[in-house]
Formats: C-alpha cells, sequence, structure tokens
C-alpha cells in the first residue's frame, strides 16, 4: 500500500476547514468520575472536542490517561449525567441503557483484540452484525461482500482457529463495517498485528471510510500508523493536551516546523 | 432465521458436549431410580390388594395395614351378607411368617400364606382359577413365581416342607411382592391354612376359620356401593372396619407414605439428584459465559441488549438439558427391567411417571438458567476495552 501524499502549496495551521455543517461527534464540557463517595475519582477534565465527519482521528497519551474512558464514552458503553456529548446528533447524557444500546448500533467497534466467536465461521460472525439491523435474508450475502472488501473470500466460511492474526482482526473490520457506520471506534487494532498487517487493517478503514465519509477516531501507540490520520489529539491526565490538525505528518506535530515547512514546499510528484 | 449462537456454543467443542450431556443425564437418571424405587415400593405393596376380587372390604378396626396380624370374626362376614345388595362375602386368611424350607438348599425363610375356600372367587388370577380342584387335595399349595430366589425352584411337583410339615407344590401364579410378604406368596385352601396352622406347639398363634384376616364383600351390579358401605358403618359393630376396595389401596398407600420413613428418605433422595442437576447445568452455563464473556461483552458493545444474551444463556440451558434427558430416560428404562428382575419389586415406567420427570428436568434448566443470566448481565462492554 503506498502512502498517500497530501500535497499543499503552503503548510497550512490547524485552522477551520470547511466542514459539512454536522458533525460526527460534539462533546462539551465532558467530566466523568469513576467510583462512588469517598473512592470516586475524577478521570476526565472539562473535555471539548469537535469531530466533523469524514475525519480520521488518532488519540494518543500515556497509559491511564482516560483515552479508553473518552472511547467508551463515546461508544456509548456508559451513562454519563454530566456535560454534554452529542454522537451523531443523539445527545448521550442522561440516556438510559435501552436508548444507550440503540445508539450502538449507528456505530463500528474495533478492538485489540478480535473478539470472534470461536464456534462461528468468519462469515457468521459477521452476520451476527447484520442481524442485528433485522436483514435476515440477505445478511450472507451482505456478509460475504464485506469479507470480499477486506480480502477474505475464500476464507469466508473457516473458524478463527483456522485464521491468522491479520485475518482475524480483518474479519472484526469486516464485522464493524458491514452495516456502513457513520462513526467507528477502534483501540489499539493494531497493536497485536505485524507492521503490514497492522497498515493493511488500518489504511483499510481509511479507504472504507473515504468512501462512506465516516469518521474514525483511533486510540493507538503505534508509530507506524500515525500518519494515515487527519488529526492527532493527545490526551493527558484526563485533559486534551493537543489536538493538531494534520495534512502529513510522520515526526513533528509543530506543522510551523522549518523542516516540514522546507518539505512541503519543494517536493515535486 | 437467527444465527443460533447457544447451540454453536454449546456444542462446538466435541468433548466437552459429551461430558455435558453425561453429567446431565446422569442427574436425570438418579431422579428417575429414585422416583422409581418409590413408586415400586407403593405399587409393590398393593398387588395383592388390586387383585383382591371384592367391592367392600372388610378389615379388624386395628388393621391399618397389611402387616397388622389382626383378625375379625367370621360371623361379622354373615351380618354383611344380611345386607340388601351383597351378593356374597368370601373370607381370606393370612399368615406371616410361614417358614418355607428351599428344597435345593435346605434353607428355611419365611414367606406368605393366602389362604381361602378354594371355590371362592377370591383372587382375580386365572391360574388359581385353574388349579381350583387342585387345591382342595390335602397338603398342596400354589406357588407365585414371582417369589424371590430364595423360596427355591417352584414347579409343579415339587415336595417340600411348610411350617415343618411336608407339602406339595401343584403349580404356580403370577403376583409378585412386596414388604408384607416376606420372600414370597403362597396360595393354598382354607381346610390346608387348618392342617398347618392350626394344631402348633404352645408358643405359636394357632389359627382357626372363625377369626379372618380380610373379608371380601361382592355387591350386586348396579348396586351403590358407597350407600352400602355407610350402612354398614352403621349397623355393624365397631370392632371392624369397612371399606370400599378403593380406599383399602389408599389406606395402604397413605400407611407407607406418611407412617413409614420412605415417602420421605425418597422425596429427600429426588430432590438431592434435582439439585445436583441444577448445580451441573448451571456450572457448565457459567463455564461458557465465563470463557467467551469478552466476546458476550463485544455483542454488547455492537448494540445487542440484555435481553438477547438471557436469550442465549436460557436457549443453552434449554437445549443442554433435553439433550440430557433422552439418554437419561433410555437408559432408566432398562434398569428399571434390570431391578424388577433383581429385586421382584414392580418397577414401573408409565408415561405419567415420565413426564413428572421431564417437568422437574425442565424446572431445573430454568432455574439453572436464571442463576446463570446473571453472570451474563454483568458483562460490561466497557470492560472490552481494557487497557
Amino acid at each position: 500500500m503506498s502512502d498517500s501524499l497530501r500535497l499543499s502549496p503552503a503548510p497550512v495551521p490547524a485552522s477551520v476547514e470547511s466542514v459539512p455543517t454536522e458533525l460526527a461527534v460534539q462533546i462539551r464540557d465532558l467530566n466523568y468520575y469513576f467510583g462512588q463517595g469517598d473512592l470516586c475519582k475524577q478521570v476526565l477534565y472539562d473535555i471539548n472536542l469537535d469531530l466533523p465527519r469524514g475525519q480520521i482521528v488518532i488519540m494518543t497519551g500515556p497509559s491511564g490517561s482516560g483515552k479508553t474512558t473518552l472511547l467508551t464514552l463515546i461508544g456509548a458503553l456508559r451513562t454519563l449525567q454530566e456535560g454534554s456529548l452529542q454522537v451523531l446528533q443523539h445527545e448521550l447524557v442522561g440516556m438510559n441503557q435501552r436508548e444507550l444500546v440503540d445508539v450502538r448500533r449507528s456505530i463500528g467497534f474495533i478492538f485489540q483484540a478480535h473478539n470472534l466467536f470461536e464456534s462461528l465461521t468468519a462469515a457468521q460472525n459477521v452476520e451476527m452484525a447484520v442481524e442485528l439491523m433485522d436483514d435476515r435474508r440477505a445478511k450472507r450475502q451482505r456478509a460475504i461482500a464485506m469479507l470480499t472488501d477486506v480480502g477474505l473470500a475464500e476464507r469466508a466460511d473457516y473458524k478463527p482457529k483456522a485464521l491468522s492474526g491479520g485475518q482475524k482482526q480483518r474479519v472484526a473490520v469486516a464485522r464493524a463495517l458491514v452495516n456502513q457506520p457513520t462513526l467507528i471506534l477502534a483501540d489499539e487494532p493494531t497493536a497485536a498485528l505485524d507492521k503490514k498487517s497492522g497498515r493493511d487493517v488500518v489504511t483499510l478503514m481509511q479507504i472504507l471510510a473515504k468512501e462512506k465519509n465516516c469518521t474514525i477516531l483511533m486510540v493507538t501507540h503505534d508509530n507506524r500508523i500515525l500518519d494515515m490520520a487527519d488529526r492527532i489529539i493527545n490526551l493527558v491526565d484526563g485533559r486534551l493536551e493537543t489536538d493538531e490538525e494534520i495534512d502529513h505528518s510522520t515526526d513533528s506535530t509543530d506543522s510551523q516546523n522549518p523542516k516540514n515547512l522546507d518539505r512541503h514546499m519543494f517536493m515535486i510528484r | 432465521m437467527r444465527t443460533p449462537l447457544a447451540w454453536f456454543n454449546l456444542t462446538y467443542e466435541r468433548r466437552r458436549l459429551l461430558t455435558a450431556i453425561a453429567g446431565v443425564s446422569f442427574a436425570v437418571l438418579l431422579m428417575f431410580m429414585f422416583k422409581g424405587f418409590e413408586n415400586a415400593l407403593y405399587d409393590s405393596q398393593v398387588q395383592l390388594l388390586k387383585v383382591l376380587n371384592g367391592d367392600i372390604i372388610v378389615v379388624n378396626r386395628l388393621k391399618y395395614t397389611m402387616f397388622i396380624p389382626e383378625q375379625f370374626a367370621r360371623r361379622r362376614l354373615y351380618q354383611a351378607q344380611a345386607f340388601e345388595g351383597v351378593e356374597a362375602a368370601y373370607p381370606l386368611y393370612t399368615r406371616d411368617g410361614a417358614y418355607w424350607k428351599n428344597p435345593d438348599t435346605k434353607a428355611v425363610r419365611p414367606l406368605r400364606v393366602l389362604a381361602f375356600n378354594p371355590n371362592d372367587p377370591v383372587l382375580n388370577i386365572p391360574e388359581v382359577l385353574a388349579k381350583q380342584e387342585g387345591l382342595k387335595l390335602p397338603w398342596t399349595v400354589i406357588v407365585d413365581e414371582k417369589s424371590r430366589a430364595e423360596v427355591g425352584p417352584r414347579a409343579a411337583g415339587i415336595v417340600t416342607e411348610l411350617a415343618e410339615q411336608q407339602i406339595e407344590v401343584i403349580g404356580t401364579y403370577s403376583m409378585g411382592t412386596d414388604f408384607a410378604s416376606a420372600n414370597g406368596n403362597v396360595i393354598m385352601s382354607d381346610q390346608n391354612f387348618l392342617r398347618y396352622f392350626s394344631d402348633l406347639g404352645p408358643e405359636e398363634t394357632e389359627r382357626d376359620l372363625n377369626t379372618v384376616d380380610i373379608g371380601l364383600v361382592k355387591i350386586a351390579p348396579g348396586a351403590d356401593v358407597n350407600a352400602l358401605v355407610a350402612a354398614m358403618r352403621q349397623r355393624l359393630p365397631n370392632d371392624i372396619s369397612i371399606v370400599t376396595k378403593a380406599e383399602f389401596v389408599d389406606m395402604e398407600l397413605e400407611y407407607w407414605r406418611k407412617n413409614t420413613s420412605i415417602g420421605f428418605v425418597f422425596t429427600l433422595l429426588t430432590t438431592m439428584s434435582f439439585a445436583v442437576g441444577i448445580i451441573l447445568v448451571y456450572q457448565i452455563l457459567y463455564t461458557d459465559v465465563s470463557e467467551h464473556w469478552v466476546e458476550y461483552a463485544t455483542l454488547k458493545a455492537i448494540g445487542y441488549s440484555n435481553r438477547y444474551l438471557l436469550g442465549v444463556v436460557m436457549q443453552q440451558s434449554l437445549i443442554l438439558t433435553m439433550l440430557g434427558f433422552v439418554p437419561g430416560y433410555l437408559i432408566a428404562l432398562v434398569l428399571y427391567k434390570a431391578a424388577t428382575n433383581a429385586t421382584g419389586l414392580l418397577m414401573n415406567m408409565t408415561p405419567g411417571r415420565a413426564l413428572e420427570i421431564l417437568v422437574a428436568t425442565v424446572s431445573m434448566c430454568l432455574i439453572s438458567g436464571a442463576i446463570a443470566v446473571r453472570k451474563v448481565q454483568a458483562a460490561d462492554p466497557a470492560e472490552v476495552f481494557g487497557s
């Protein structure tokens, strides 16, 4: 897979691009606490964040900084009482369990572990996601189509134990994307994979995302894929420390860096 | 059709599935065996009672169970015969603990002797009626072929000893043993009864034909049996109990149910098997949920509701118990036959009894499923994002 270099005549600092009017995720004044009473511990402080449609965002930060917690909150996996968190036009704060479950169906989740059922074939694992949308009749076709997109058409009827690590993760990606969600949340999707498989998986997500204009929010420490993102967010101790929009960055996040400047200006492809 | 996740999760590991089914079948089999023995004991006690040819039974008031060797005066039967609607009254004499010598081993064992006038159709057994004339000969007897092996060979022509006097077997019939019959039953005429049991030494209780153990009253077709029973109770003295045959059978069953530990013991054993079954099924369900909780939590993250997962657990529970019931039932059938042959007790599988255990098995699965679902409810999708 080749890098897709985005060229621009001059470096563009973090500025407001023309984004579509609806945001995939909008967070305002979000505070989140674990535990109750004396054991109450705050893990997220005053989070304010806008994620437009179609953007690929990577969230980094040291362990324990709350990245995973923020991801689970955006994914409607936890209940919230304070602040405002709008996901795909749904206000999650104050929702009950049943409403949260409904919201989850529009979101695609990709985990570090593939979490596939050993007792089901790859196609059946993907069908589990299709069945959620009540599409019983076409479910196998849709599952096979999605598996073909991820390059696993011939392995569709194999059980996970007959698939490699990279293949299993691709099945998980197929499962997450088969219902064409508008928001994809990924937690360390490449951590268990080698460099090539990791890159393949993320490229796949990227292509599919661009085709369907869906937003990807990925938590990762993997330096090998940082260049795939449009934007990198840094979360430290529960606060958003930096939030940079990137056109193409492999090392420095500072787009004013003269080194970066020169490369952009003088590269001819 | 929805992907049958419950079925796949339960069956994809063959070895584990077989072990699970074996466990559940065993619990089912235990329930069948304990219930079977309990029913056998009850059924066996009333084998004799069921073949008594009488609509109304008369016994000494103290004789609330067959075990009690109390007789009543024969005079009472004549009095009962005087009632309108009564066709006939037959006396039946019994002797518990009569000593029979095994023709082969020469060991002496107690059994029960039933005696009556061969002309009276006292027992509803065709082989007995066939031997009417033979029983009138002195020193003769017919032996219940379902008596225990200790009684020894029992074919016609065998000569041995009863109560230390010679006796000849002239045939067999088929009835069945119970606790009161000790090792078996034999039938003789009332005259022979006197020959063996009326002239015994000073320590033995002697018998004569004026005291009757069980009186059988036949009523005319169309007569009201309950009215007659009520009338007899009113007019006849209080030293006897007058009951319909059905009541007599119930009375005997009640004794065994209430006055002995049998009911309690077997109910306890059956309940314990039930509990074992619950624990087994729960264990299997719990293991599945524990091992796959990440996958189940992932389903929750994808957007499956708790209710769906509860459904999966309950389905697994149901499938497991049904798969375990069938082998348990089949093995029970085989063991019932074997036990009947070995003990002489009547172990019977009826559809009603099979249904009883099936209901218990289904409850077993529902209960263990209900306990196991709590584990799957706790699967927190947010935890799948571990770091």
